[in-house]
């Protein structure tokens, strides 16, 4: 049986390489990389072939809630930024904050923060605040590489942060582990290690303009725009997630993908200018398109991978590891499982290896603390890289993917040093549990 | 039409095919009734919404099989399939009602606790859609679920769950788990509707104890055992060593932690005067290091990677080349529910629970699961059900 999945893996290899020669989208090589794998394993009846189609479109659902969220989400943002709201907001920040640079950053630190902590998706901090805090951020003179930069880890962060963590939420519901005494094992590296790359990122000013110069070169605004206008929908949005944690047995469960519609609709209706939505919404879908064929694919992947008994033999491969090996390369695993399988990755690695490491004397509360502040730095990495391409999108960048990954490389250090120290003194560590408790 | 629009085409026909083929196949499993034979030891069918009126019409309202003797006594509910991917628990609970026969007090079994669970897939995790146990007249054909209900009948999902009553936060997933959503509420999302029926159900019929069968990793510590709140423990610990001594395979008896909320052994516990019971039996299928996910694999418990994990001492459970057969963990839990009964019989003789003609373990691992179901083509008149 190892043998027959060792080559079914050396197909799908082959199948992405081949596709990826014939310079096809990263989409269709892993969809060529699926299919392939189905077929081989079809050989062998794992699984039979009758059930390969199944396998395929049944894998498309797994990430289903994040392609409505996503959706939803843009559709919003676009709506806000085409009514003139996110040029309004930006413009207001310059005002206020632009010879208060150090406090103007932290606060658009803790702007960029609180979506994510509030959802658990790095995501939603992108879709909603990433756009006016990027171009906040480039007058207050920082490049657009490392505009992307500080949207890639800060947004990152934010999913890491409490109140919701959904690694460590899964991990917690697959171990058995309560979901509680979370706070300061993440809130306390989150804080540190949001100021520290706000800092690192932003500290240079590389382009110096006068105050007046920059507001001319700003875009207008109309005039009838005010802050109540902007500030209303995301009042809305975040009012109808705030008041379902206050009043969660009487207040009706809508879903991230309907709280975005509704405060979609509430921008639309407070727009001083006439915005075609149907038009805004198709050209946003088609933006987000790639994105999305991403997401679909990633689950279909993942279950012929399963299917195939491949998943079974890379996760066996990281619990088998020796343990000092095992340190060193959690480095590479964490982040590489989730840029493959995004959330996927803490249920396939994240789960035996809690089990493992808690079944050797660490605390396994604070090592999945450690482990979600390396899972988020996978967000950047092919083949889903899905907050990396959506600070892309929202920072504007139009330079390579690469080098924009390229300048997070020391924050990135740092977080994976202080990810990996927590889960080797977790036990030391443990402290913080009690007090959140 | 250019070759861009011809590849487009194509490539549109062959995706609504593919759909189509597996459209077709997602409603045969979420439509495939179960026949039950009821055995002659059931004396009452009823359905879950009788406790709860918001589950009727739901995809969620389910059977309940009562076996009450001729002499008064305690009475049990055995709760299987709270998890539709850990089949072992409903094997064990058709197991009860198609064999047993009470002497004293009442049985009653909820065989698919979560039944929107059970027509539910677990999409990314390559699960088989059926699993077949041979039998004596043929086999008995079973659909394999998810853990989670599905958002067919449940939908949208929170963006975090918060518990009833306890507030605690827990993943947005569980809000379709029945082993989180205790001790549920009567206008609540609808799995805590199910857990609500069910508290109904123990308040109500004065139900002395609760089982919650399981299945679970071999990676997790909390498998091989029986899962106990402190006023169920001297039940458990007796039930577990008595097993362990007398019926030849190994049992320990895990606390239920007091900060994790919504499960059944710690909130029937609570919000009840039942003693709750979760009991857990290893399925290496359930494991993520394991070889493709097949039919074979669930029922036989076979697997090479964990084979090798077990050399290297990563399990919490003893395992060989023979696997861990579903004859083994059907038995297991036919054993430890029995003794638990007989335990608290001991304790209580007015509340009693007798229970003849139910396997133990050595009876299973000798006869098979399938040797104690029954041909639904001859069940006699008004004892065929389906679910």
């Amino acid at each position: 049986m190892v043998l027959h999945i060792g080559i079914i893996l050396a197909i799908m290899i082959l199948a992405y390489a081949w596709a990826g020669w014939k310079k096809l989208s990263v989409e269709l090589c892993m969809l060529a990389s699926a299919v392939a794998g189905g077929l081989a394993g079809a050989f062998i009846k794992t699984p039979p072939i009758g059930a390969l189609a199944r396998h395929l479109i049944e894998g498309t659902f797994t990430y289903l809630d994040v392609i409505l969220v996503f959706t939803t989400a843009t559709i919003f943002i676009a709506i806000v930024a085409e009514s003139g709201g996110v040029n309004y907001v930006v413009r207001g920040i310059i005002k206020a904050f632009y010879r208060k640079r150090i406090i103007a950053l932290l606060l658009l630190m803790v702007v960029i923060l609180i979506p994510g902590a509030l959802t658990g998706a790095g995501s939603v901090s992108i879709l909603t605040v990433g756009a006016p805090s990027a171009l906040a951020l480039g007058y207050l003179g920082i490049s657009k590489k490392k505009v992307t930069a500080i949207l890639f880890i800060i947004a990152g962060l934010s999913a890491a942060a409490p109140p919701v963590n959904i690694w460590a939420m899964i991990v917690s519901a697959g171990t058995a582990i309560p979901y509680v005494g979370f706070e300061l094992p993440l809130g306390i590296p989150v804080i540190v290690l949001g100021t520290f790359s706000m800092l690192v990122l932003g500290w240079k000013r590389e382009e110096k303009k006068e105050l007046e110069e920059i507001l001319k070169e700003m875009p207008e605004v109309p005039d009838k725009m005010t802050w109540w206008r902007v500030l209303l929908p995301f009042l809305v949005f975040f009012g109808l997630i705030i008041v379902a944690r206050i009043r969660p047995f009487s207040f009706p469960i809508l879903g991230l993908p309907l709280e975005f519609t509704i405060a979609g609709i509430i921008a639309l209706l407070v727009s001083p200018k006439k915005i075609n939505i149907l038009i805004l919404s198709r050209d946003t879908v088609k933006l987000l398109l790639p994105l999305l064929a991403t997401m679909a694919v990633v689950g279909s992947l993942q279950q012929i991978m399963t299917a195939t008994g491949v998943r079974g033999m890379i996760s066996y491969a990281v619990i088998s590891m020796p343990l000092i090996l095992l340190y060193f390369l959690l480095i590479i695993i964490i982040p590489f499982s989730e840029g493959i399988l995004t959330y996927g990755g803490a249920a396939i690695i994240g789960i035996p290896l809690v089990w493992m490491l808690d079944s050797i004397g660490l605390h396994a509360t604070v090592v999945i603390a450690g482990l979600s502040l390396l899972w988020p730095l996978g967000d950047g990495l092919p083949p889903t890289a899905l907050i990396g391409r959506l600070s892309v999108m929202m920072a504007d960048y139009k330079g390579s993917y690469w080098s924009f990954l390229k300048a997070t490389w020391i924050p990135w250090i740092v977080i994976t040093i202080v990810g990996i120290l927590m889960i080797i003194f977790s036990a030391k560590l443990a402290f913080l549990v009690r007090w959140s408790m | 039409m250019s070759r861009n629009s011809m590849i487009k085409t194509v490539s549109v026909i062959i995706f609504a095919v593919l759909t189509t083929w597996s459209g077709i196949q997602f409603y045969q499993h979420r439509h495939y009734q179960l026949p039950i034979v009821a055995g002659p030891g059931v004396t009452k069918v009823v359905k879950l919404s009788d406790y709860c009126a918001g589950l009727k019409g739901t995809m969620a309202d389910t059977h309940v099989f009562f076996l009450q003797g001729k002499e008064e006594g305690g009475k049990i509910l055995i709760i299987a399939n709270t998890h539709s991917n850990e089949p072992v628990a409903i094997l064990s609970a058709l197991v009860m009602i198609e064999n047993a026969r009470v002497e004293k007090g009442t049985v009653i079994i909820i065989p698919q606790f979560n039944n929107s669970g059970s027509r539910n897939t677990k999409p990314g995790d390559g699960y088989p859609l059926f699993f077949d146990v041979p039998t004596g007249w043929g086999s008995k054909k079973f659909r394999m679920g998810n853990r989670n209900a599905s958002p067919l009948d449940q939908w949208p999902d929170p963006d975090v769950y918060v518990h009833y009553p306890e507030r605690q936060l827990l993943s947005y997933l569980d809000v379709r788990n029945t082993n989180r959503t205790w001790p549920g509420r009567s206008d609540g999302p609808l799995m805590e509707k199910v857990t609500y029926a069910a508290m109904q159900l123990l308040r109500e019929e004065h139900v002395d104890l609760a089982i919650d069968i399981h299945g679970a990793e071999t990676m997790f510590p909390v498998t091989n055992c029986i899962v106990a709140p402190d006023k169920s423990m001297r039940i458990a610990t007796i039930a577990s060593m008595t097993v362990t001594a007398m019926e030849g395979f190994e049992n320990h008896v895990e606390p239920s932690p007091k900060g994790f909320r919504g499960l059944s052994h710690r909130e029937i516990g609570d919000y009840s005067d039942t003693l709750p019971f979760l009991l857990e039996a290893p399925t290496p299928f359930l494991d993520q290091p394991t070889g493709p996910k097949t039919v074979d694999l669930l029922l036989k418990g076979k697997d090479p990677f964990i084979l090798s994990l077990s050399k290297q001492k990563k399990l919490f459970v003893p395992y060989d080349k023979s696997g861990w057969p579903m004859e083994k963990r059907v038995g297991q839990h036919c054993s430890v529910v029995l003794e638990i009964m007989h335990q608290y019989s001991m304790k209580n003789p007015d509340r009693a629970i007798l229970v003849s003609n139910a396997p133990h373990y050595a009876d299973l691992v000798k006869n098979g699961v399938g040797h104690y179901f029954h041909n639904p083509n001859e069940a006699k008149k008004g004892s065929l059900y389906f679910n």
